[in-house]
């Protein structure tokens, strides 16, 4: 077993940016794994995604052409399996993602892989090593996988870098033979319905810092803009201008969204009990002794009004 | 759990003259109804902080002499060695815990009119009270000085007999020396009067004597307001505020700073409808600031919040937190932030609700937030301990998540019930406050005074600390969303059943004047509202709005500044002389009254609706009810009155044979459910049914200890003796027990 | 129609705590334990649709030692019919694909037509170990389930599989199946006092694994991975300060944001 091979994940016709972080993390451990760097894609059109994944490093885009349109759990882990019988690669990589939820888990327990999920760095010691969460995230945990010839992680999306495509690797089709267990029926958009803080992936999150209830719509606004969902830190809900339903906090909601963008929150322990574990936080407080600071990963002193104003324009 | 360093500053001891403060943590001195009379209360109640970590407690304003008398209010006294005695107890008791006693020396003037001992209050100059009702003092000449200033002298050394570490001459909120150094008192044009120097002679020769007299082994402290907001007619901080200061600062070992002035003392004791966290800073923090003192210095201005605390002290605002309702509210807070828990810091609202009991005059102070508060020597109440109760294997249903059920749910979670459940109709705990705590806000101006009408969301703290104290009960479950039938709680599986379902608003005018409903008042019209249909937006509301208030707190007028702040044309009624009238007792009247004059609601006392037709509201005065009104009206909010919701409870009480078959032991009911109340009322009352599950008959409260002269205690020999004359009067024959 | 949820009691760690030294793990006494959350939503998803079909068996399995029988204990107070709990010595550092080895074989004994999972864990937040299982009884599954319509007369399920950003995809699988359940799928019902005291009376088989027919040593074997040291996690120097402009440090953000959010 030697070499890496990574799987790519489109949806809908588009390739997924988590393909080119596996392949950014695939390029650091390449040598050590054997010196092959395989990327495969699957999928219906799948062939459409191999220029954007030949990256400096990848030295063959293995295209799988499948019949059904969309994902399908069962045909993808045929599929990858297939890849695995012909590759016999040492690491295979895929995404912490939805998809990968429903084909890694099942092809890991069908062949006895080496397998961990929601990996968040890897590194090499004989064999892969995967550095991932304890505890609900609490402690680090760091695995190996002795004994295990082949080894399967998913990689947390965000968590490694990502590469840019060359088009320069050649790219081979290859023929599966896979039976679905499921039909897709369609697609929906979610229902906007009742806020949900904690379903959230990226909270824009205002305190008193806003000072004026006035001020409210701009931020609704904003979070429009950037995509994010808008939470509160309970000096708003104390003062009746937003329901509870989007307050972080001890007494509101815990969230871990990937992003907590907080503007005007100083951060006082209750607050952030609530969101403190969020994957990336980054705090605009005019106070630098901002308790809030001391969690943030991004910190910027500044008037949040100014940071808000010129965000507006990036969005 | 270990303190968290950033808080370690607020545990740095500091020197007070000759005595040691263990840390930042003071409660300067507040009214609670205690006295000297009360001594169990008094030493119980300041005790309890002092086990809480508090370093210093201080006793209420504190009477030198019998011609400062402020009843029906209570003050402690100090007038003789009995006093001494019962004052005592307090400082042994604070002592046991290594905290500081503290003593607000107090003379009163034209403010204390001495209604109890007869005698005369004296005064600067002869200007009545604006506080009181026809108050005149004594005008002072010069032996009146000396004998006033004696008068503290004797006062502090009985205080250090007592055994009281920090001594208080007490000017603020304007008693007598403050008197002397404000022009809006002082009109003299002796050597007491006139300019500055003069004006500061008194208090600054009080400083001296008494400094003289005890300073060696107490710390003197002094209670002054830097500017009593009266503007160029009385003190100013930027004039005679810091220029005092630096004049008698060598005199004082620390100062207690506040703002304002007797008749508003609200600017001092700021409610949270008004002011926020350190609202005094502006003021109380320009002598640090400006350097006008080489003291310690403590102020207040409802400090709760550990992190705000740090930074008033790293900022060089104060040299130590001062806190009379964060301390009532939480006895416990430093001991909470030194074991590494300040999410279990139960916060003040800022309701004064405390302060209102003292200013009605007589009852025991009581806290929304702490329902032990006055009950730490007469129920035996401990804040944060609770001893299990007996019955702990009956399982608990609550039904009602508001402030009494949440309150008992949690106590009895605290006294060890192995099972209790909480169960509540709504998607929230919280009950009527999640949507009162709405109130409060008007148009989001600056008021005419200092403050703005920032509303009532600090009142949400009820449910924010009871929803952290649920969580952490292992053995309390909490269900929202679920509203149980007559049969679901039956069924339920508890052995004791705890009603706690609240109340509504009238919807047909039925009102405590007329007693009776008024013709044409019915609140499912959508023109007619209760004011939580106001608040919940469930019905929109007409430009010109008549609000009927009858229940005399804050519910009418918080709907008519509600409205009148969003543009309606408001008028409000009232069979009172005057509107929201216990909001007088809470200090919130002077504000409120400007904002509603400011926003332009009209206010009708001393009338009465007698119909309600749609577009016209017809009035009349209840004086001369022949006297009518008519007010064109779009829509009316009835504040009248509240009704129990309690069918529940009788529904279940009725039939006792599903109860004995089901196996519930015992049904009770608290709070609204059981009679409408100001919410710390319903959170007593739940807390109550809690403490006492397990007495042999839990809907009865226990008796609680009166702090009371029984007769027997005084022989015949004594009385002459403490008559210090010969009575006229035939004395009974008194055997001694 | 017969259902089996396997749930798991999850540890919950206290705000302080130590890692140990002498092997990878943590204090023991800083961990409180708690019925995993998606479980109650898994539960909840059985029960109705066991009310829905008039009859059938709602059956809870967990892997986990004492601690284990609270959580089995509060599902039966829901409403499940019957527990089985399946603990061995050897199974105390089981990862996911150990587990779902283990569960296959207590699930194997049941014959059910439905097993539901809960998406992940709260604790070890693998989601794996339903797909793992599902793969072991050879059932067709679907993970990440947020909608689900079961059409007794052709057997079949209709779902909604929850995907990035919001997009919902509709399937149909055919039973027997297992899905993964996520939160939010429903409003999960509590259990009364005497419910609580009735569970108390429902069946709790306790099966160790020579009961399914397993050893230590395959148990072993099927393990995907191995601790090899648990720390607390980097917290870094605290925040990166970005420095400049408003609009540089928007610019920065809003890179920041974007980085983040794909993928």
């Amino acid at each position: 077993m030697s070499g890496v091979l990574v799987i790519a994940e489109s949806r809908q016709g588009s390739l997924r940016d988590v393909s080119l972080e596996l392949i950014g993390a695939a390029r650091e451990v390449k040598e050590q794994a054997g010196g092959r760097l395989a990327v495969a894609v699957i999928g219906a059109g799948a062939g459409e995604h191999a220029d954007a994944l030949g990256a400096d490093g990848v030295d063959e885009v293995l295209v799988v052409e499948t019949p059904n349109e969309h994902f399908e759990p069962h045909v993808h882990a045929a599929a990858v399996e297939a890849l695995i019988d012909e590759e016999e690669p040492t690491l295979v990589l895929a995404g912490h993602t939805i998809d990968s939820l429903g084909f890694a888990p099942a092809l890991a327990a069908r062949r006895g892989l080496g397998f961990a999920s929601d990996v968040t760095r890897l590194a090499w010691d004989g064999g892969p090593v995967a550095v991932r969460g304890g505890y609900g995230g609490k402690v680090d945990v760091e695995l190996d996988f002795p004994g295990k010839e082949t080894v399967l992680l998913l990689l947390r999306a965000g968590a490694f870098p990502a590469v840019e495509g060359s088009g320069a690797a050649r790219s081979r089709n290859v023929e599966v033979q896979a039976e679905p267990r499921s039909e897709h029926l369609g697609f929906r958009e979610a229902d906007t319905g009742d806020v949900d803080i904690t379903k959230a992936e990226f909270l824009l999150s205002i305190g008193r810092g806003i000072e004026d209830k006035d001020a409210l719509e701009q931020f609704e606004e904003l979070a429009d803009k950037m995509g994010a969902t808008l939470s509160v830190s309970r000096p708003l809900v104390d003062a009746g201008w937003v329901p509870n339903a989007r307050q972080v906090g001890q007494s509101g909601k815990t969230v871990k969204p990937k992003v907590y963008l907080a503007l005007g929150i100083s951060g006082a322990v209750q607050h952030l009990a609530g969101m403190q574990t969020a994957e990336t936080i980054i705090a605009v407080n005019t106070d630098p002794e901002a308790p809030i600071f001391t969690v943030a990963h991004y910190g910027v002193v500044a008037d949040l009004f100014d940071v808000a104003d010129e965000l507006a324009e990036q969005f | 759990m270990a303190r968290d360093p950033k808080y370690d500053i607020l545990f740095e001891p500091i020197q007070l003259g000759p005595k040691t403060l263990k840390n930042r943590f003071y409660q300067v001195p507040h009214c609670i109804g205690a006295g000297s009379e009360k001594p169990g209360f008094q030493a119980y109640h300041r005790g309890i902080k002092a086990e809480g970590g508090w370093g210093a407690l201080c006793t209420e304003y504190c009477s030198i002499h019998p011609e400062s008398d402020d009843t029906m209010r209570v003050s402690a006294r100090i007038w003789d060695d009995d006093d001494v005695r019962n004052l005592s107890v307090m400082c042994d008791r604070l002592h046991q815990f290594d905290a500081l006693a503290g003593i607000e020396l107090w003379y009163g003037g034209p403010h204390a009119p001495c209604m109890e001992s007869r005698h005369n209050p004296r005064g600067p100059s002869q200007i009545p009270s604006d506080f009181e009702v026809n108050t005149h003092p004594r005008y002072m000449d010069k032996d009146d000085i000396q004998l006033v200033q004696q008068m503290y002298v004797d006062a502090a050394v009985r205080a250090r007999e007592a055994g009281f570490d920090i001594i208080y001459v007490y000017g603020a909120h304007s008693y007598l020396p403050l008197q002397f150094l404000s022009p809006y008192y002082n009109k003299r044009t002796d050597e007491y009067g006139g300019s500055f120097e003069n004006r500061a002679r008194f208090w600054k020769e009080c400083l001296e004597k008494v400094r003289e007299a005890v300073g060696d082994d107490c710390a003197i402290a002094s209670r002054f307001a830097v500017d009593t907001l009266y503007g160029p007619a009385s003190i100013e901080v930027g004039e005679d505020g810091v220029r005092f200061v630096e004049h008698v600062d060598d005199l004082v070992d620390i100062w207690d700073l506040t703002v304002g002035d007797i008749s508003e003392w609200g600017q001092n004791a700021g409610p949270s409808r008004f002011f926020e966290e350190n609202h005094e800073k502006p003021y109380t923090g320009q002598v640090k600031e400006g350097r006008h003192t080489n003291k310690p210095v403590v102020g207040v201005g409802r400090i709760t919040n550990p992190d705000t605390m740090v930074r008033i002290i790293q900022s060089g605002q104060f040299d130590i937190i001062g806190g009379a309702r964060p301390s009532i509210s939480d006895p416990f807070l430093p001991k909470k932030i030194e074991e590494g828990r300040p999410e279990d810091i139960r916060e003040c609202i800022g309701c004064n609700q405390c302060i209102s009991r003292w200013e009605i005059g007589g009852p025991p102070m009581i806290c929304t937030q702490n329902a032990t508060a006055g009950e730490e020597y007469r129920r035996g109440w401990h804040p944060e301990k609770f001893h299990p109760a007996a019955n702990r294997e009956k399982g608990v249903l609550v039904v009602g998540a508001g402030p009494a059920g949440m309150e008992c749910a949690m106590v009895l979670g605290k006294r060890d019930m192995e099972a209790v459940h909480l169960v509540e109709a709504d998607a929230e705990i919280g009950g009527c406050v999640n949507w009162i705590s709405q109130l409060g806000h008007s148009d989001g101006n600056e008021n005419i005074f200092r403050g703005t009408a920032r509303g009532l969301g600090e009142w949400k703290r009820i449910v924010n600390y009871r929803q952290i104290q649920l969580d952490k009960l292992k053995n309390v479950d909490v269900h929202t969303g679920s509203r149980l039938s007559t049969q679901d709680v039956l069924e339920y599986g508890a052995e004791i059943v705890i009603i706690a379902t609240g109340a509504h608003f009238a919807t047909n005018g039925l009102n405590p004047a007329t007693h009776d409903v008024i013709e044409g008042a019915d609140a499912s019209l959508d023109w007619q509202l209760t004011p939580d249909q106001v608040v919940k937006g469930e019905k929109s509301v007409g430009n010109r709005v008549l609000v009927l208030e009858n229940e005399g707190y804050h519910m009418g007028v918080s709907i008519a500044q509600k409205l009148a702040g969003e543009g309606h044309d408001v008028r409000i009624i009232t069979q009172r002389g005057d509107v929201a009238t216990y909001m007088e007792y809470t200090l919130e009247a002077p504000m409120l009254h400007r904002d509603l004059h400011r926003l332009g609601v009209e206010i009708h006392p001393y009338t009465m609706l007698e119909k309600i037709e749609p577009g016209v509201c017809h009035a009349y005065n209840v004086w001369k009810p022949d006297h009518k009104e008519q007010f064109e009206v779009d829509s009316v909010v009835l504040c009248t009155q509240r009704l129990s919701n309690d069918e529940l409870y009788h529904e279940l009480r009725s039939d006792k044979e599903a109860l004995e078959r089901e196996g519930i032991e015992a049904l009770y009911m608290i709070g609204d459910a059981a009679a409408p109340r100001m919410i710390p009322d319903s959170i007593f009352d739940g807390h109550r049914l809690a403490r006492e599950i397990d007495s042999p008959n839990p809907a009865m409260p226990l008796p609680f200890i009166r702090e009371r002269r029984l007769w027997g205690d005084v022989t015949n020999q004594d009385y002459e003796s403490m008559l210090q004359n010969t009575p006229d009067v035939e004395p009974m024959v008194v055997a001694a027990k | 129609m017969k259902i089996v949820v396997p749930v798991k009691q999850v540890a919950v760690l206290d705000e302080e705590f130590e890692v140990l030294e002498d092997r990878p793990g943590v204090d023991p006494d800083a961990i409180e334990w708690d019925l995993n959350e998606w479980d109650n939503f898994s539960v909840e998803e059985a029960l109705q649709l066991r009310e829905a079909a008039g009859d059938g068996e709602v059956v809870v399995v967990s892997v986990g030692d004492d601690e284990a029988e609270e959580g089995l204990q509060a599902c039966l107070a829901k409403g499940a019919d019957r527990g089985v709990r399946v603990w061995d010595e050897e199974l105390d550092a089981a990862d996911p694909l150990a587990v779902a080895q283990v569960l296959a074989a207590a699930v194997e004994q049941e014959s059910p037509d439905l097993v539901l999972c809960g998406v992940q864990s709260s604790d070890g937040v693998y989601s794996a170990t339903g797909i793992a299982l599902a793969e072991h009884l050879g059932l067709p599954h679907v993970a990440v389930v947020k909608g689900l319509e079961y059409d007794g007369g052709g057997n079949t399920a209709t779902v909604e599989r929850e995907l990035e950003g919001g997009l919902v995809e509709v399937l149909r699988i055919g039973l027997p199946a297992l899905l993964t359940i996520q939160t939010g799928i429903n409003e999960p019902r509590y259990a009364t006092l005497r419910a609580i005291k009735q569970a108390k009376e429902k069946p709790l088989e306790v099966k160790g694994l020579g009961d399914l027919g397993l050893d230590g040593g395959a148990v072993e074997a099927a393990a995907g991975s191995r601790v090899r040291s648990m720390s607390h996690p980097d917290t870094g120097e605290g925040a990166e300060i970005l420095k400049g402009s408003p609009s540089e440090v928007a610019a920065r953000i809003a890179e920041i944001v974007k980085e983040r959010m794909s993928g």
